[in-house]
């Protein structure tokens, strides 16, 4: 009587919540340090690198690349069991169900060329280390830019009704007036994640 | 001559056999709904082409929202059509059978499986006598209340047609018979297997499955707050998760 499925949909849940917000909260917060310019986001990223090697290693494992694994392989299992009809059935909280299965699949070929290109090949593979200028000349390909601010669109709006629907996974807001509140708040701060991530993308064309 | 209201029904002869829609005209009276329509094309099962075809197949019983029988896919939306006034609906109507039940003909489905959910989420009361009225088990009339709302519920499908996460891609049980565990659970003496019917939740295609579309409350022809229930179910099965590990 051992509840695989329902460990599996929790530990899911916590994964995406806890763990990944917090790498993604982590990215916009490093990455908000390019609104001072280079300087700022360079020292940013050196005081990262002041982090013990063997340290830093098991965090990125530990803290992203399992949940991250388990979060979207897990994911893909559960998006496929989904039939999207917010055409029909067109509430607010079935297009952010439909919403919720778009940016998880686009986020899944996003974060393998992020990460794939980005931390295995440049700074993996070629030992270069991440910088200002060197984000300044990837962002000078127009498209790139555009797949990155959608890139960070789609991962702000997934944790953001990753939220909503977190508290009523795990039973926190019963009724639909609590839900709402919770719906409207997550709301806000996925416009106000998304702003912040225009101003910093913004920054690379600043300077 | 009358006014006309066209009809765009699609068909299937047989369980196996492909799809196709036939169009037919009713005339139009006021308070028309679709059950009523449906009388009209079986009295003259005439196409508008003028083709003579067998009469549509349907399902219907109590003409006032209570059996569920009648539930079917109207304008893309799950509903009763017994309820479903022309006069509300956009034109031409399109009706489909709700396909995430088997098609055994035409608009009727076969609703097994709901059936079978409720005996796996164990949805009766087990007894083991009968009380004078002085002696039973005392129910406490707010929850009384809830209980009456949730007994409502008339296993139309509308919620598991209209919920993204059921249907042949997944083996999620459905709103409806989820709730039902909700419903027995509440019950004076139903409440002594409630750990029974949470456990059976925690499995595969149970209240997991649940991907929080809400379109089942947006769709209950009977107005049940089936999300609230869910979220509640969700609460007693983190509760019951919690004692299947400390409690053993």
């Amino acid at each position: 009587m051992f509840h695989t499925t329902f460990y599996l949909r929790r530990l899911h849940s916590l994964c995406g919540l806890l763990v990944l917000g917090m790498v993604l909260f982590e990215h916009i917060f490093t990455n908000s340090m390019a609104i001072l310019g280079p300087q700022g986001l360079n020292t940013a990223l050196e005081m990262m690198e002041l982090i013990p090697k063997p340290i830093f290693m098991g965090l990125e494992l530990g803290g992203i690349a399992i949940p991250l694994l388990f979060h979207g392989i897990y994911g893909i299992y559960i998006a496929l069991q989904a039939n999207t009809n917010s055409g029909n059935y067109a509430y607010v909280r079935n297009f952010n169900f439909s919403l919720q299965r778009w940016t998880a699949w686009f986020l899944v070929v996003f974060l393998i060329w992020h990460v794939g290109y980005l931390r295995f090949y440049v700074k993996g593979i070629t030992g270069t280390p991440i910088s200002f200028e060197l984000l300044q000349n990837f962002f000078t390909n127009p498209i790139v830019v555009f797949l990155y601010i959608l890139g960070m669109f789609a991962a702000i709006f997934h944790f953001c009704n990753g939220i909503t629907t977190f508290c009523m996974t795990w039973g926190i807001t019963k009724g639909p007036r609590s839900q709402n509140v919770i719906s409207i708040i997550s709301m806000l701060l996925c416009a106000a994640m998304c702003l912040i991530t225009i101003v910093f993308m913004g920054s690379y064309f600043m300077y | 001559m009358a006014e006309k209201v066209r009809f765009i029904i699609e068909r299937q002869d047989g369980p196996n056999d492909k799809p196709y829609t036939q169009e037919f005209d009713v005339d139009y009276r006021p308070g028309l709904n679709v059950v009523a329509s449906l009388m009209e094309i079986q009295k003259n099962p005439v196409t508008v082409d003028g083709k003579k075809v067998p009469p549509v197949v349907w399902e219907c019983n109590c003409l006032e929202k209570v059996c569920g029988a009648c539930m079917m896919v109207i304008n893309g939306k799950a509903q009763q059509a017994c309820c479903a006034l022309v006069d509300n609906l956009k034109q031409p109507i399109k009706l489909q059978p709700a396909r995430t039940f088997p098609v055994i003909r035409d608009l009727l489905i076969d609703r097994t499986r709901m059936f079978e959910a409720l005996k796996r989420i164990q949805g009766w009361v087990e007894l083991d006598g009968s009380w004078e009225n002085r002696e039973a088990p005392i129910q406490n009339p707010y929850t009384a209340t809830t209980a009456y709302e949730i007994s409502r519920c008339m296993t139309c499908g509308c919620c598991l047609e209209a919920c993204p996460n059921v249907g042949p891609q997944s083996d999620f049980i459905g709103p409806a018979p989820t709730v039902q565990a909700y419903l027995f659970n509440l019950h004076p003496l139903g409440k002594f297997d409630a750990p029974k019917r949470l456990n059976v939740l925690m499995e595969k295609g149970g209240i997991t499955s649940c991907g929080n579309s809400q379109n089942c409350v947006e769709v209950c022809p009977k107005s049940i707050k089936l999300t609230t229930y869910l979220a509640q179910l969700n609460r007693d099965v983190n509760i019951q998760a919690l004692k299947n590990i400390f409690n053993n």
